[in-house]
């Protein structure tokens, strides 16, 4: 027989393999991650979005020529006029491991989504999965509220509701007891336990006796036995809540790089701590000489000509932090991004103790060193005043500053360039591990 | 037997029988009635069993989303082997099946008769499923990652052998003995011939062969690593990288004739199609459907020409062409539009003269010889080119000039359009560095395959690789040490 149909034992191998390959993207992402967490696809999507990440799949490679993505030519077919645009792609971003793509057959794209990029960070970091630890909650007294029932207690706090409950069953127990003692009705032993004054043997007699007055309305007794009172406890309520207060100097001197930076940065932060806290909220502060709540659309799209006092945007973060963001029921990270430029860094040293003393659990500033010739610097002003101890990361120029002691939850960054994000992440994240 | 194999059976016999009566010349045909996945398995791994290697898994998911999402032209797999073997989907519609069929009965005699295929190994499926056994256990014993560092430097270079391995088989001592007496040298010819100028040395001194490798410039870059290896490679490795050059070279003449075979395979799945519309075995319905996919088949590509396509309608026009008496002096000669319009000499030779070409063309020759000005015209064949405009890469239409698009396309199918690379010097600067050539023919390399390729023919060799190309119309020799990218002018 030419034609066959067998039973085919279907294998594993395609399956094993392709995973393998999926297993080697991951790897690539890896040793990638600092770029590819800063990269605009991610940072630029709405919030609460499940956001996938393009991959490439991994390339075979062999000597090829040059391709018509990068001036080669190549033969088409179709209709078409000379000069008449067949397709087109985006221009690759080539980075270190991840170089452009190939147009046609050999184009393959993987996505992965957010969750699992930030288990890899979190992986990479030798973090435990925070996932996996329960919410960091915080107790809030309410006030007071009834609790239980008990038998004893003030005649303010009788429940009414419950102790004729108490009483009804008590009766009904009795009345059933009269009838099988009796043999009397049940009209007869209610009349006869209404007289008795609910004395459960008087009534027995009364019955027995035959003197039962006609005009008797029976009622239910109410016993010492059946009174319920209620009692007070205190109240708590278990919150899990954290706020991000983003502060950013949005005057002339932040550029469009510096921003890309600060929003990478705050991307990550808010995804981070929905993985600690049940509920995250952000609040956009944007300052020059004076600092107003904005939107995020605003936060990230205004600029300001003028001069910059950071102290303003503190001393808002101050101002929210008492009317509604209570350290008590709030877990408040207030974070600044600035390039170092203000007009009196002093003002802006001492708001920043006030806000450290109200209770916050981090104080978090990025300072964005893009251009080289930066006139002031608000960070060797925090040094100085703060006692902070300087620290290098990595093998750049990379730098992070952390208070000493219990009194100064502070951690400075020195950011440079993108792969800087990741890095000020980690040591965030380090220091919220360490506490 | 369940009734739609008991009705393909029948349609096998049919086509059979067809198939001798437009004097088809097969080996036995087997077919296999499979599930997509191994279908897909098939199309990743090339086999229907093969080594395991992450690319392969890529390719496999690549096929399961593209037939997932419906994208995929009716999927045909036959291996070169006697008895020819092709395996069916046993989820495509009947009329698709019966298709596929007299497609596959088409391949199988162009595989039996082609010049091309006549040296290729017709055992390749046993030694695949024993190899796969082979690198399992290498695996176990050596370890996933060292195995897959030396396929992913196999797969590199796998196309760097040589393409007419069966034409010139001869041992380093006959090739020594050869090239050091000169009167004896026989010219032989090569694919390349007309690329690469042969280097013929003033009479060399005596010796000048006992140290020199290799001997004369090496197109088979594989087999030499595998021979010459300073690392030196252990006994598994160089099987490893053998299984891999033998696959590469039983697939080289599917290669080399690309456009033929499936232009052949389509032309005949037609006429069979049709024999079998006409005779009532197949009914409207499944007709209609039939030409559906048959549509598919020959769709077009903006960014590359369809092989199926372009195959099918050179050999179209090579019939009526040889039918009519359109070829030689005089019809070349005749410039009136008219005439040449009514041309027809009547001499009915067409039939004869698309099985000669069938048998003694590969891709290169094909286009070369039958690509007329008239089939680039309705094949609406053109040029591209890539242009960096407004933040992406825009593929535009350059040119439409029939002369210039046929000269690419020989250009690239002489070397099958991947460039050709010599191995120059195993001993370079007596340091036994690995110096590398490429056969310049016009087209520069791409720059990321390149750095990535060196560095994997660096695991295989673990000395410095050089490799002489061209850039911007200079020499330029590009070099990789282990750590670092370099390159110098090369005067």
């Amino acid at each position: 027989m030419a034609i066959k149909k067998q039973d085919w034992r279907l294998s594993q191998r395609g399956l094993k393999d392709a995973a393998r390959h999926r297993q080697k993207i991951k790897e690539s992402i890896q040793k990638n991650i600092a770029e590819i967490i800063s990269d605009a696809s991610i940072i630029t999507r709405k919030k609460g979005q499940i956001v996938k990440v393009p991959i490439r799949g991994l390339k075979t490679y062999h000597f090829i020529h040059k391709r018509e993505s990068s001036g080669g030519t190549g033969t088409g077919q179709g209709e078409g006029e000379k000069g008449d645009v067949i397709g087109r792609q985006p221009t690759p971003d080539r980075r270190p491991g991840q170089p452009g793509e190939q147009p046609g057959v050999d184009f393959l794209e993987t996505e992965i989504d957010i969750e699992e990029l930030i288990e890899m960070m979190l992986k990479d970091l030798g973090l435990p999965n925070l996932k996996k630890k329960p919410f960091a909650e915080t107790v809030i007294p309410k006030g007071w509220r009834f609790e239980s029932i008990e038998k004893k207690g003030l005649i303010a706090h009788l429940d009414k509701k419950r102790t004729l409950k108490e009483a009804v069953k008590r009766t009904s127990a009795f009345l059933g007891e009269l009838m099988r003692r009796t043999g009397e009705t049940e009209e007869s032993c209610r009349k006869a336990l209404t007289i008795a004054k609910g004395d459960l043997l008087r009534a027995e007699r009364i019955l027995r006796e035959g003197n039962l007055s006609e005009e008797t309305q029976p009622f239910i007794p109410l016993f010492s036995e059946d009174l319920r009172y209620r009692t007070l406890e205190r109240d708590i309520e278990y919150q899990s809540n954290a706020v991000v207060l983003a502060m950013m100097d949005v005057s002339g001197s932040m550029g469009t790089m510096k921003k890309y930076l600060a929003r990478s940065f705050f991307f990550w932060l808010v995804e981070f701590l929905r993985q600690i806290y049940n509920h995250v909220q952000i609040r956009f502060i944007a300052h020059t000489t004076e600092a107003k709540l904005v939107d995020e659309y605003e936060f990230f799209h205004r600029g300001e000509s003028g001069g910059t006092f950071c102290y303003s945007a503190y001393d808002l973060a101050i101002h929210l932090v008492e009317t509604e963001y209570s350290p008590v029921r709030w877990n408040v990270y207030p974070f600044h991004f600035s390039d170092g430029e203000d007009f009196d860094p002093m003002k802006t040293v001492a708001s920043t103790k006030r806000l450290m003393e109200l209770g916050v659990c981090m104080l978090g500033y990025g300072e964005i060193q893009a251009d080289p010739y930066n006139a002031s610097r608000l960070m060797d002003a925090f040094e100085n005043q703060l006692h902070l101890e300087k620290r290098h990361i990595g093998t750049g120029d990379f730098r992070v500053l952390f208070g000493t002691d219990q009194a100064t939850p502070f951690l400075g960054a020195i950011l440079k360039e993108k792969s800087h994000v990741y890095l000020a992440l980690r040591e965030f994240l380090r220091k919220e591990k360490g506490s | 037997m369940d009734p739609e194999l008991k009705r393909l059976s029948q349609f096998d016999e049919e086509i059979q029988k067809i198939a001798r009566q437009f004097r088809l010349d097969c080996f036995p045909q087997e077919f296999d009635v499979i599930p997509a996945q191994k279908m897909l398995e098939i199309l990743a791994y090339r086999f229907p069993v093969n080594f395991s290697h992450w690319s392969f898994g890529r390719d496999y998911e690549r096929e399961k989303t593209r037939y997932e999402y419906g994208f995929g032209v009716p999927y045909e797999v036959v291996l070169n082997s006697d008895p020819s073997r092709a395996y069916l989907m046993n989820t495509n519609p009947f009329p698709v099946q019966v298709m596929v069929m007299a497609h596959v009965y088409a391949h199988n005699d162009f595989m039996k008769n082609s010049f091309y295929f006549r040296p290729t190994r017709r055992d390749i499926l046993p030694s695949a499923s024993e190899a796969a056994i082979r690198f399992q256990k290498y695996e176990k014993r050596f370890g996933l990652e060292e195995v897959e560092h030396v396929v992913d430097s196999g797969i590199a270079i796998e196309v760097n052998i040589d393409p007419d391995f069966f034409i010139r088989e001869e041992s380093e001592e006959e090739q020594k003995e050869r090239l050091s007496t000169p009167s004896a040298r026989p010219e032989i010819p090569g694919a390349y011939d007309d690329l690469i100028a042969r280097k013929k040395p003033d009479r060399p001194p005596s010796n000048h062969y006992d140290k020199k490798t290799p001997l004369e410039p090496e197109r088979d870059v594989l087999l030499y690593i595998i021979n010459h290896s300073p690392k030196p490679l252990r006994e598994w490795e160089k099987d490893v990288l053998s299984v891999i050059r033998d696959q590469s070279r039983y697939f080289m003449p599917q290669r080399r004739t690309k456009i033929m075979n499936e232009g052949w395979a389509t032309f005949w799945h037609m006429k069979i199609m049709d024999r079998l519309f006409k005779e009532g075995l197949l009914n409207a319905e499944e007709h209609g459907y039939y030409n559906l996919y048959n549509a598919r088949v020959l769709a077009t590509n903006p960014r590359m020409p369809n092989p199926y396509l372009v195959g099918l309608k050179m050999f179209e026009d090579i019939e009526d062409r040889w039918n009519t008496g359109k070829f030689g002096r005089e019809w070349e000669e005749c410039k009136d539009p008219k005439k040449r319009e009514a041309w027809d000499l009547g001499l009915g030779q067409g039939r004869e003269k698309i099985f000669e070409v069938r048998r003694r063309f590969s891709d290169r020759f094909f286009i070369e010889e039958f690509l007329t000005e008239k089939l680039v015209e309705d094949l609406d064949l053109y040029l591209y080119e890539g242009k960096q405009e407004h933040g992406e890469i825009r593929y535009v239409i350059s040119d439409r000039d029939w002369r210039r698009i046929k000269n690419l396309l020989v250009s690239q199918l002489s070397t099958f359009g991947t460039p050709l690379i010599l191995v120059e010097d195993g001993d370079y600067k007596g340091k036994r560095e690995l110096y590398l050539k490429h056969a310049f023919e016009g087209i520069e390399l791409d720059q990321e395959y390149r750095e990535k390729t060196l560095e994997r023919i660096f695991y295989l060799w673990d000395r410095p690789v050089h490799l002489e190309s061209v850039v911007d119309g200079n020499g330029v020799v590009f070099s990789f040490d282990g750590t670092s990218h370099t390159s110098t002018k090369n005067p």
